[in-house]
Protein backbone atom coordinates (compact mmCIF):
# COMPACT_ATOMS: atom_id res chain seq x y z
CA UNK A 1 0.00 0.00 0.00
CA UNK A 2 2.88 2.23 1.17
CA UNK A 3 4.26 1.72 -2.30
CA UNK A 4 1.62 2.40 -4.37
CA UNK A 5 0.78 5.88 -2.38
CA UNK A 6 4.69 6.74 -3.33
CA UNK A 7 3.71 6.20 -7.07
CA UNK A 8 0.72 8.54 -6.55
CA UNK A 9 3.08 11.46 -4.96
CA UNK A 10 5.78 10.68 -8.03
CA UNK A 11 2.97 10.86 -10.89
CA UNK A 12 1.51 14.36 -9.31
CA UNK A 13 4.84 15.64 -8.37
CA UNK A 14 5.44 15.09 -12.14
CA UNK A 15 2.73 16.60 -13.52
CA UNK A 16 3.29 19.57 -11.35
CA UNK A 17 6.48 19.79 -12.99
CA UNK A 18 5.38 19.61 -16.33
CA UNK A 19 2.98 22.35 -15.86
CA UNK A 20 5.60 24.82 -14.13
CA UNK A 21 7.87 24.03 -17.30
CA UNK A 22 5.04 25.23 -19.33
CA UNK A 23 3.84 28.66 -16.77
CA UNK A 24 7.64 29.60 -16.80
CA UNK A 25 7.96 29.23 -20.34
CA UNK A 26 5.06 31.67 -21.01
CA UNK A 27 6.03 34.00 -18.56
CA UNK A 28 9.27 34.73 -20.28
CA UNK A 29 7.82 34.91 -23.52
CA UNK A 30 5.34 37.49 -21.65
CA UNK A 31 8.17 39.29 -20.51
CA UNK A 32 10.01 39.40 -23.27
CA UNK A 33 6.82 41.07 -25.67
CA UNK A 34 6.28 43.27 -22.68
CA UNK A 35 9.53 44.81 -23.12
CA UNK A 36 8.37 45.97 -26.65
CA UNK A 37 4.98 46.71 -25.91
CA UNK A 38 6.37 48.80 -23.45
CA UNK A 39 8.69 50.75 -26.24
CA UNK A 40 5.66 51.10 -28.24
CA UNK A 41 3.88 52.66 -25.57
CA UNK A 42 6.11 54.99 -24.67
CA UNK A 43 6.56 56.15 -28.51
CA UNK A 44 3.04 56.90 -28.53
CA UNK A 45 2.56 58.10 -25.68
CA UNK A 46 3.71 62.08 -26.61
CA UNK A 47 1.72 61.70 -30.09
CA UNK A 48 -1.53 61.06 -27.81
CA UNK A 49 -1.03 63.71 -25.53
CA UNK A 50 0.05 66.19 -27.47
CA UNK A 51 -3.26 65.36 -30.01
CA UNK A 52 -5.23 65.27 -27.00
CA UNK A 53 -4.49 68.69 -25.28
CA UNK A 54 -4.77 69.98 -29.02
CA UNK A 55 -8.60 68.56 -29.06
CA UNK A 56 -9.34 69.74 -25.84
CA UNK A 57 -7.71 72.99 -26.46
CA UNK A 58 -9.58 73.63 -29.76
CA UNK A 59 -12.99 72.63 -27.93
CA UNK A 60 -12.56 74.78 -25.21
CA UNK A 61 -11.62 77.90 -26.60
CA UNK A 62 -13.71 77.85 -29.88
CA UNK A 63 -17.23 77.05 -28.86
CA UNK A 64 -18.69 76.56 -32.52
CA UNK A 65 -20.60 73.75 -33.42
CA UNK A 66 -20.04 70.91 -35.46
CA UNK A 67 -21.73 67.49 -36.14
CA UNK A 68 -18.74 65.83 -33.81
CA UNK A 69 -19.94 68.17 -30.90
CA UNK A 70 -23.78 68.28 -30.88
CA UNK A 71 -25.30 66.64 -28.32
CA UNK A 72 -28.19 64.71 -29.73
CA UNK A 73 -31.07 62.34 -28.61
CA UNK A 74 -29.34 59.11 -27.61
CA UNK A 75 -30.74 56.04 -29.72
CA UNK A 76 -27.61 53.84 -30.20
CA UNK A 77 -24.08 53.67 -28.60
CA UNK A 78 -21.31 51.75 -30.15
CA UNK A 79 -18.59 50.43 -27.86
CA UNK A 80 -15.43 49.75 -28.92
CA UNK A 81 -13.67 46.98 -26.83
CA UNK A 82 -9.95 45.81 -26.78
CA UNK A 83 -9.18 42.91 -25.02
CA UNK A 84 -6.77 40.05 -25.67
CA UNK A 85 -6.33 37.40 -28.05
CA UNK A 86 -5.45 34.93 -25.58
CA UNK A 87 -6.78 33.83 -22.77
CA UNK A 88 -4.30 32.80 -19.24
CA UNK A 89 -3.81 36.71 -18.61
CA UNK A 90 -5.33 37.14 -14.89
CA UNK A 91 -7.77 39.02 -14.33
CA UNK A 92 -7.18 40.82 -17.76
CA UNK A 93 -9.61 39.57 -19.83
CA UNK A 94 -12.49 39.52 -17.56
CA UNK A 95 -11.87 43.13 -16.34
CA UNK A 96 -12.76 45.15 -19.36
CA UNK A 97 -15.15 42.98 -20.26
CA UNK A 98 -17.03 43.25 -17.52
CA UNK A 99 -16.57 46.93 -17.32
CA UNK A 100 -17.56 47.02 -21.10
CA UNK A 101 -21.01 44.84 -20.16
CA UNK A 102 -21.59 47.49 -16.66
CA UNK A 103 -21.72 50.27 -19.34
CA UNK A 104 -23.52 48.96 -21.62
CA UNK A 105 -26.44 47.92 -19.35
CA UNK A 106 -29.71 50.18 -20.47
CA UNK A 107 -28.43 51.26 -24.00
CA UNK A 108 -28.86 50.13 -27.24
CA UNK A 109 -25.69 49.08 -27.87
CA UNK A 110 -23.73 47.91 -30.82
CA UNK A 111 -20.38 46.11 -30.70
CA UNK A 112 -16.68 46.81 -32.82
CA UNK A 113 -14.45 44.11 -31.04
CA UNK A 114 -10.73 44.13 -31.34
CA UNK A 115 -9.24 41.21 -29.98
CA UNK A 116 -10.61 37.26 -30.24
CA UNK A 117 -11.72 37.12 -26.28
CA UNK A 118 -14.22 40.26 -26.74
CA UNK A 119 -15.14 38.27 -30.27
CA UNK A 120 -16.06 35.40 -28.35
CA UNK A 121 -17.81 37.18 -25.39
CA UNK A 122 -19.97 39.23 -27.87
CA UNK A 123 -20.35 37.20 -30.36
CA UNK A 124 -22.29 34.62 -28.17
CA UNK A 125 -24.18 36.73 -26.13
CA UNK A 126 -26.91 38.32 -28.11
CA UNK A 127 -25.30 42.06 -28.85
CA UNK A 128 -25.22 43.46 -32.17
CA UNK A 129 -21.41 43.53 -33.37
CA UNK A 130 -20.57 45.79 -36.10
CA UNK A 131 -17.34 44.48 -36.74
CA UNK A 132 -14.49 42.54 -35.54
CA UNK A 133 -10.74 42.50 -35.55
CA UNK A 134 -8.98 39.84 -34.23
CA UNK A 135 -5.50 39.18 -33.52
CA UNK A 136 -4.65 42.10 -35.24
CA UNK A 137 -3.09 44.00 -31.72
CA UNK A 138 0.43 42.69 -31.98
CA UNK A 139 1.08 44.56 -35.00
CA UNK A 140 -1.66 46.75 -35.63
CA UNK A 141 -0.33 50.25 -37.43
CA UNK A 142 -2.07 53.53 -37.31
CA UNK A 143 -2.80 53.43 -41.01
CA UNK A 144 -4.95 50.32 -40.09
CA UNK A 145 -7.23 52.17 -37.87
CA UNK A 146 -7.69 55.20 -40.51
CA UNK A 147 -10.29 52.89 -42.41
CA UNK A 148 -11.98 51.58 -38.40
CA UNK A 149 -12.43 55.52 -37.95
CA UNK A 150 -13.83 56.81 -41.17
CA UNK A 151 -16.08 53.72 -41.27
CA UNK A 152 -17.37 54.72 -37.45
CA UNK A 153 -17.28 58.45 -38.79
CA UNK A 154 -19.22 57.95 -41.65
CA UNK A 155 -22.13 55.69 -39.23
CA UNK A 156 -22.21 58.96 -37.17
CA UNK A 157 -22.24 61.48 -39.56
CA UNK A 158 -25.58 59.43 -40.58
CA UNK A 159 -26.92 59.21 -37.48
CA UNK A 160 -26.57 55.32 -37.51
CA UNK A 161 -24.83 55.64 -33.87
CA UNK A 162 -25.20 58.61 -31.56
CA UNK A 163 -22.66 58.23 -29.50
CA UNK A 164 -19.09 56.01 -29.31
CA UNK A 165 -17.36 54.52 -26.30
CA UNK A 166 -14.02 53.48 -26.50
CA UNK A 167 -13.37 50.66 -23.57
CA UNK A 168 -9.63 49.29 -22.97
CA UNK A 169 -7.18 48.69 -20.70
CA UNK A 170 -4.74 51.19 -19.05
CA UNK A 171 -0.96 50.49 -18.73
CA UNK A 172 -0.72 52.52 -15.52
CA UNK A 173 2.75 50.32 -14.45
CA UNK A 174 3.89 47.09 -14.79
CA UNK A 175 1.99 45.77 -11.91
CA UNK A 176 -1.18 47.94 -12.30
CA UNK A 177 -3.63 47.97 -15.17
CA UNK A 178 -6.79 49.48 -15.39
CA UNK A 179 -9.78 48.87 -17.69
CA UNK A 180 -11.45 52.11 -18.52
CA UNK A 181 -13.88 53.58 -20.24
CA UNK A 182 -14.22 57.01 -22.19
CA UNK A 183 -16.29 58.53 -24.60
CA UNK A 184 -15.28 59.34 -27.84
CA UNK A 185 -18.26 61.12 -29.43
CA UNK A 186 -19.66 63.36 -29.28
CA UNK A 187 -16.51 65.40 -28.20
CA UNK A 188 -17.10 67.58 -25.35
CA UNK A 189 -14.80 69.87 -24.04
CA UNK A 190 -12.50 68.53 -20.63
CA UNK A 191 -13.96 69.76 -17.85
CA UNK A 192 -13.42 73.59 -17.55
CA UNK A 193 -12.68 73.40 -13.63
CA UNK A 194 -9.60 72.08 -14.59
CA UNK A 195 -8.28 74.85 -16.95
CA UNK A 196 -5.63 76.83 -15.80
CA UNK A 197 -4.59 78.68 -18.76
CA UNK A 198 -7.48 80.50 -19.44
CA UNK A 199 -5.05 83.69 -20.47
CA UNK A 200 -4.46 81.84 -23.69
CA UNK A 201 -5.41 84.10 -26.86
CA UNK A 202 -7.86 82.83 -29.64
CA UNK A 203 -6.50 80.60 -31.99
CA UNK A 204 -6.53 81.34 -34.99
CA UNK A 205 -8.11 78.77 -37.45
CA UNK A 206 -7.02 78.26 -41.14
CA UNK A 207 -9.15 78.17 -43.45
CA UNK A 208 -12.10 78.24 -40.65
CA UNK A 209 -12.51 76.30 -37.09
CA UNK A 210 -15.04 73.92 -38.44
CA UNK A 211 -12.89 72.48 -41.17
CA UNK A 212 -9.69 72.75 -38.65
CA UNK A 213 -12.54 70.98 -36.05
CA UNK A 214 -13.78 68.54 -38.81
CA UNK A 215 -10.15 67.20 -39.39
CA UNK A 216 -9.25 67.13 -36.59
CA UNK A 217 -11.55 64.96 -35.04
CA UNK A 218 -10.95 62.02 -37.30
CA UNK A 219 -7.34 61.77 -36.43
CA UNK A 220 -7.96 62.37 -32.94
CA UNK A 221 -10.39 59.05 -32.83
CA UNK A 222 -7.95 57.46 -35.13
CA UNK A 223 -5.01 58.38 -32.26
CA UNK A 224 -7.00 57.56 -29.02
CA UNK A 225 -7.85 54.10 -30.47
CA UNK A 226 -4.31 53.75 -31.74
CA UNK A 227 -2.92 54.29 -28.22
CA UNK A 228 -5.97 52.40 -26.50
CA UNK A 229 -4.63 49.40 -28.63
CA UNK A 230 -1.38 49.64 -27.68
CA UNK A 231 -1.71 50.54 -23.76
CA UNK A 232 -4.34 47.20 -23.78
CA UNK A 233 -1.64 44.75 -25.26
CA UNK A 234 0.77 46.36 -22.91
CA UNK A 235 -1.19 45.39 -20.06
CA UNK A 236 -2.33 41.85 -21.23
CA UNK A 237 1.21 41.08 -21.55
CA UNK A 238 2.24 42.33 -18.28
CA UNK A 239 -1.15 40.20 -16.69
CA UNK A 240 -0.24 37.34 -18.40
CA UNK A 241 3.20 37.73 -17.15
CA UNK A 242 2.12 38.19 -13.64
CA UNK A 243 -0.30 35.32 -13.53
CA UNK A 244 2.31 33.34 -15.15
CA UNK A 245 4.69 33.90 -12.30
CA UNK A 246 2.30 33.44 -9.45
CA UNK A 247 1.19 30.23 -11.12
CA UNK A 248 5.10 29.05 -11.18
CA UNK A 249 5.44 30.06 -7.90
CA UNK A 250 2.08 28.20 -6.71
CA UNK A 251 3.71 24.84 -8.71
CA UNK A 252 7.16 25.32 -6.91
CA UNK A 253 5.51 25.48 -3.89
CA UNK A 254 3.07 23.08 -4.18
CA UNK A 255 6.20 20.52 -5.73
CA UNK A 256 8.10 20.93 -2.65
CA UNK A 257 5.04 19.78 -0.53
CA UNK A 258 4.55 17.03 -2.71
CA UNK A 259 8.05 16.04 -2.39
CA UNK A 260 8.05 16.40 1.53
CA UNK A 261 5.40 14.08 1.23
CA UNK A 262 6.85 11.56 -0.77
CA UNK A 263 10.10 11.45 1.50
CA UNK A 264 7.54 11.15 4.12
CA UNK A 265 6.08 7.87 2.61
CA UNK A 266 9.06 6.35 1.52
CA UNK A 267 10.57 6.50 5.01
CA UNK A 268 7.73 4.63 6.04
CA UNK A 269 7.57 2.33 3.95
CA UNK A 270 11.35 1.64 4.92
CA UNK A 271 10.54 1.48 8.22
CA UNK A 272 7.55 -0.69 8.00
CA UNK A 273 10.12 -3.21 6.07
CA UNK A 274 12.96 -3.36 8.56
CA UNK A 275 9.76 -3.69 11.36
CA UNK A 276 8.75 -6.64 9.26
CA UNK A 277 12.43 -8.34 8.76
CA UNK A 278 13.28 -7.69 12.49
CA UNK A 279 9.76 -9.43 13.29
CA UNK A 280 10.68 -12.16 10.85
CA UNK A 281 14.23 -12.86 11.79
CA UNK A 282 12.71 -13.00 15.87
CA UNK A 283 9.87 -15.26 14.48
CA UNK A 284 12.55 -17.89 13.20
CA UNK A 285 15.23 -17.27 15.45
CA UNK A 286 12.90 -17.95 18.59
CA UNK B 1 18.32 85.09 -33.95
CA UNK B 2 15.25 83.78 -32.52
CA UNK B 3 14.21 80.32 -32.37
CA UNK B 4 11.04 78.37 -31.24
CA UNK B 5 10.55 74.68 -30.50
CA UNK B 6 9.11 72.84 -32.81
CA UNK B 7 7.97 69.31 -32.42
CA UNK B 8 7.25 66.47 -35.27
CA UNK B 9 5.28 63.50 -33.81
CA UNK B 10 3.84 60.68 -35.63
CA UNK B 11 2.10 57.92 -33.79
CA UNK B 12 5.43 55.78 -34.74
CA UNK B 13 7.58 58.09 -33.10
CA UNK B 14 8.63 61.51 -32.16
CA UNK B 15 10.45 62.53 -35.73
CA UNK B 16 12.13 65.72 -34.76
CA UNK B 17 12.30 67.75 -31.63
CA UNK B 18 14.35 71.28 -31.52
CA UNK B 19 14.79 74.56 -31.39
CA UNK B 20 14.16 76.04 -35.38
CA UNK B 21 14.63 79.24 -37.03
CA UNK B 22 11.77 79.11 -38.95
CA UNK B 23 9.56 75.92 -40.81
CA UNK B 24 7.42 75.76 -43.77
CA UNK B 25 4.67 73.27 -44.36
CA UNK B 26 1.91 72.46 -46.46
CA UNK B 27 -1.40 72.92 -45.46
CA UNK B 28 -4.50 72.35 -47.18
CA UNK B 29 -5.27 75.95 -48.04
CA UNK B 30 -1.05 76.28 -49.45
CA UNK B 31 2.38 76.53 -47.75
CA UNK B 32 2.65 78.48 -44.49
CA UNK B 33 5.89 79.54 -43.24
CA UNK B 34 5.75 79.84 -39.13
CA UNK B 35 8.70 82.53 -37.80
CA UNK B 36 9.16 82.90 -33.90
CA UNK B 37 6.54 84.44 -32.03
CA UNK B 38 3.93 83.18 -34.29
CA UNK B 39 0.30 83.89 -33.48
CA UNK B 40 -1.81 81.09 -32.04
CA UNK B 41 -2.41 79.31 -35.19
CA UNK B 42 -4.06 75.94 -35.93
CA UNK B 43 -4.20 73.78 -39.80
CA UNK B 44 -4.95 70.74 -41.07
CA UNK B 45 -1.91 69.23 -43.22
CA UNK B 46 -2.16 68.27 -46.62
CA UNK B 47 -0.02 66.24 -48.54
CA UNK B 48 3.38 68.08 -49.39
CA UNK B 49 6.69 69.23 -48.06
CA UNK B 50 8.12 70.61 -44.52
CA UNK B 51 11.12 72.62 -44.80
CA UNK B 52 12.39 73.10 -41.49
CA UNK B 53 15.10 75.86 -40.86
CA UNK B 54 17.80 74.83 -38.35
CA UNK B 55 20.72 77.04 -37.75
CA UNK B 56 20.43 78.44 -41.26
CA UNK B 57 20.37 75.35 -42.65
CA UNK B 58 16.76 74.03 -44.37
CA UNK B 59 16.16 70.52 -44.53
CA UNK B 60 13.47 69.13 -46.48
CA UNK B 61 10.90 65.90 -45.39
CA UNK B 62 7.96 64.96 -46.88
CA UNK B 63 4.94 64.83 -44.49
CA UNK B 64 1.19 63.49 -45.45
CA UNK B 65 -2.06 64.95 -43.25
CA UNK B 66 -2.43 65.66 -39.98
CA UNK B 67 -2.15 69.17 -38.56
CA UNK B 68 -0.30 72.11 -37.60
CA UNK B 69 -0.24 73.82 -33.79
CA UNK B 70 1.22 76.90 -32.84
CA UNK B 71 0.78 77.75 -29.16
CA UNK B 72 2.46 79.57 -26.41
CA UNK B 73 5.68 79.82 -28.80
CA UNK B 74 5.59 76.08 -29.23
CA UNK B 75 4.79 74.48 -32.92
CA UNK B 76 3.35 70.84 -32.98
CA UNK B 77 3.19 68.63 -35.97
CA UNK B 78 1.12 65.91 -35.69
CA UNK B 79 1.53 64.13 -39.00
CA UNK B 80 0.38 60.82 -40.28
CA UNK B 81 3.48 59.93 -41.90
CA UNK B 82 7.09 62.12 -41.96
CA UNK B 83 10.13 61.40 -43.49
CA UNK B 84 13.55 62.77 -44.38
CA UNK B 85 13.14 64.30 -47.95
CA UNK B 86 17.27 62.55 -47.46
CA UNK B 87 15.74 58.92 -46.16
CA UNK B 88 13.55 58.10 -48.65
CA UNK B 89 14.33 55.49 -51.09
CA UNK B 90 13.39 56.77 -54.78
CA UNK B 91 13.02 53.08 -56.06
CA UNK B 92 10.78 52.17 -53.53
CA UNK B 93 8.47 55.66 -54.26
CA UNK B 94 8.59 54.81 -57.96
CA UNK B 95 7.39 51.58 -57.46
CA UNK B 96 4.23 52.87 -55.00
CA UNK B 97 3.54 55.52 -57.51
CA UNK B 98 3.18 52.85 -60.61
CA UNK B 99 1.11 50.40 -58.27
CA UNK B 100 -0.91 53.63 -57.22
CA UNK B 101 -1.33 54.63 -61.00
CA UNK B 102 -2.11 50.75 -61.87
CA UNK B 103 -4.90 51.30 -59.60
CA UNK B 104 -6.37 54.56 -60.54
CA UNK B 105 -6.43 53.25 -63.83
CA UNK B 106 -8.24 50.00 -63.18
CA UNK B 107 -10.98 51.72 -60.54
CA UNK B 108 -14.06 54.09 -61.49
CA UNK B 109 -14.03 57.38 -60.78
CA UNK B 110 -16.15 57.95 -57.93
CA UNK B 111 -15.28 54.79 -55.88
CA UNK B 112 -14.06 54.68 -52.68
CA UNK B 113 -10.84 52.45 -54.36
CA UNK B 114 -10.90 55.45 -56.73
CA UNK B 115 -10.34 58.18 -54.27
CA UNK B 116 -8.08 55.18 -52.23
CA UNK B 117 -5.69 54.76 -55.37
CA UNK B 118 -5.66 58.91 -55.94
CA UNK B 119 -4.54 59.73 -52.34
CA UNK B 120 -1.96 57.19 -52.65
CA UNK B 121 -0.98 58.54 -55.65
CA UNK B 122 -0.60 61.73 -54.66
CA UNK B 123 1.48 60.63 -51.66
CA UNK B 124 4.11 58.60 -53.74
CA UNK B 125 4.74 61.37 -56.47
CA UNK B 126 5.45 64.11 -52.83
CA UNK B 127 7.73 61.37 -51.78
CA UNK B 128 9.47 61.15 -55.09
CA UNK B 129 8.90 65.17 -55.68
CA UNK B 130 10.70 65.62 -52.00
CA UNK B 131 13.54 62.92 -52.52
CA UNK B 132 14.62 64.45 -55.77
CA UNK B 133 14.83 68.20 -54.51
Amino acid sequence: MASGNMKDIKRRIRSVESTMQITKAMELVASSKLRRAKERVEQVRPYFYALQETVSRVLRENRFSSVYTEQRAVKKSLFVVIAGDRGLAGGYNAGVLKLATAEMADKQVSVLTIGKKAQEYFGKRSYEVLADYPGVAESMTISEIHPITADLLARFRAGEIDEIYLCYTAFVSPMTQEPRVVRLLPAVSADDSKVTDKKQGLVECDPSPETVLNAIIPEYISGTIYGAVVESYASEQSARRMAMESASDNASEMIESLNLSYNRARQAAITQEITEIVAGSGAVGG
Amino acid sequence: MATFRLRVLTAEKKFFEGDIDRCIVRTVTGDVGILPNHVAYLAPLGVGGLTIYQNGKPRLAAVTNGFIEVSGGQATIIAHTCEWADEIDLNRAEQAKKRAEAQVQSSKAGDTEFAHAQIKLKKAMNRIRSAQK
